[in-house]
């Protein structure tokens, strides 16, 4: 049962010398005037101590849309990136905690249900897996 | 030739759609639950109209959507509530393209009355693939969530639940034998859970499923109340459980096909007083159907 759109935006850097990303770690809706403005990277910048580095392995992405795929049961062709958003491809709250049931198993990691229900996209999904397998092994 | 000013403002903004059909507030003992079934919505022109009421973020929102299916699921979620919300406004008639949407700072979407304070309404949405509803109360928050009644999970339930469910709910679930009766009591408990977080709106964080248990009041049917588990520092710790009051419950089938639950807060000045949920079937612009009136204590 979706609920509500969240949006998550991935912003560029405009620095010409290097191609760096920088994304999001968490799922947010942007507030203007406490209605949400998809304009938003345009009026305000991200000042550059809050880029977060968003680097995450390919074999990781790969398995989580491969864990994602398998839980909607979507069709083999279903183009899953790191960007798709869990909504857009119909996953309620239901089929995302299986599919954090499904990442857990994969990965020996546990998630903590309040940040596993926050994950919207495969790039958030990989990034607190990775996040959590560096914690274990530290 | 007299025409009537009503008649003009008709024209003067639906002029595609005819005009909806308004509809009288719930009481304060109330929830109306509407709800749409896609399939029933084949009109390819009717759909179009739909569209038409939406915003630029919303139809965004709708054009994410991967494939036809849930694109049209998504287009009706917001019609349905955008026309249901529009029909209530009974002192005015209110275009349902003028309705403002926000989002509280937790994420639980609200309607952004503008200028216009202190309006009662308050609505919850729910959809799965096949059935999208909403639900509608005056002055208590509300929370509803929906679910298919053969909705496979693809982990053992129990192991599920063992992962995010409280340790009563856990012992409930582990002495139902049958494990299509066990499916079904867990995906019930289920829309219980989400129905009140959604109710309470202040995210996933702030009720964590394993800090509370909804449990059948015995005696009752579809009736449920909620205790909180918290743990007091003491020593050795202690987990305590309060159980009075603050949220009403009701599970009950609808459309044959669903489970729906339905949560409200409380009324501080008639607690524990029974509630009626009223159960409508709509196509927007088109028709409605009275499907149930019930009282759940």
């Amino acid at each position: 049962m979706a609920t509500s759109f969240s949006f998550s935006i991935s912003m560029q850097a405009r620095v010409s010398a290097t191609t760096t990303r920088f994304c999001l770690q968490k799922p947010a809706s942007i507030f203007h005037n406490g209605k949400t403005n998809l304009s938003f990277s345009q009026r305000h910048p991200i000042p550059a101590r809050l880029a977060i580095s968003c680097a995450v392995k390919q074999e990781t992405v790969e398995k989580v849309s491969e864990i994602v795929k398998k839980q909607l049961s979507l069709a083999e062709d279903q183009k899953v990136t790191a960007r798709t958003k869990f909504t857009e491809l119909g996953a309620d709250s239901l089929d995302t905690v299986e599919i954090v049931m499904g990442l857990e198993e994969e990965f020996g990691i546990t998630m903590a249900e309040e940040r596993a229900k926050e994950i919207a996209t495969v790039q958030h999904a990989a990034e607190l897996i990775e996040e959590l397998i560096q914690q274990k092994t530290a | 030739m007299r025409i009537s000013v009503m008649s003009q403002m008709h024209r003067s903004f639906s002029i595609d759609l005819p005009s909806l059909i308004p509809l009288q507030l719930p009481s304060r003992r109330e929830t109306h639950l509407w709800y749409v079934i896609p399939d029933e919505v084949k009109s390819t022109s009717l759909l179009k109209r739909y569209s038409q009421l939406l915003s630029p973020i919303e139809k965004d929102g709708v054009d994410q959507m991967r494939g036809d299916e849930l694109k049209k699921n998504a287009l009706l979620a917001r019609t349905l509530v955008r026309t249901t919300i529009a029909r209530y406004q009974t002192n005015k008639e209110v275009d349902p393209r003028s309705l403002m949407f926000k989002k509280n700072v937790y994420g639980k979407p609200e309607v952004d009355w503008q200028n216009c304070n202190n309006q009662p309404l308050h609505f919850n949405i729910s959809h799965t693939d096949s059935l999208i509803a909403c639900g509608v109360t005056v002055h208590v928050p509300v929370g509803i969530d929906v679910e298919d009644k053969e909705r496979k999970i693809k982990h053992d339930v129990l192991a599920f639940a063992k992962r995010f469910y409280s340790a009563d709910e856990v012992n409930v679930l582990a002495t139902i034998l049958d494990p299509e009766v066990q499916r079904k009591e867990f995906i019930k408990l289920w829309t219980l859970k989400e129905a009140y977080v959604k109710a309470l709106g202040k995210g996933f964080s702030a009720a964590p499923f394993n800090t509370f248990t909804i449990q059948s009041m015995p005696g009752t049917e579809g009736a449920y109340n909620l205790c909180k588990t918290s743990e007091v520092t003491a020593d050795p710790p202690e987990e305590t459980k309060k159980c009075n009051g603050g949220w009403k419950f009701a599970l009950f089938d609808l459309a044959d096909s669903h489970y729906a639950a339905v949560c409200t807060e409380d009324d501080q000045a008639n607690e524990g007083a029974p509630t009626k949920i009223i159960v409508r079937k709509t196509i927007p612009f088109v028709e409605d159907q009275l499907i149930s009136e019930r009282i759940f204590l």
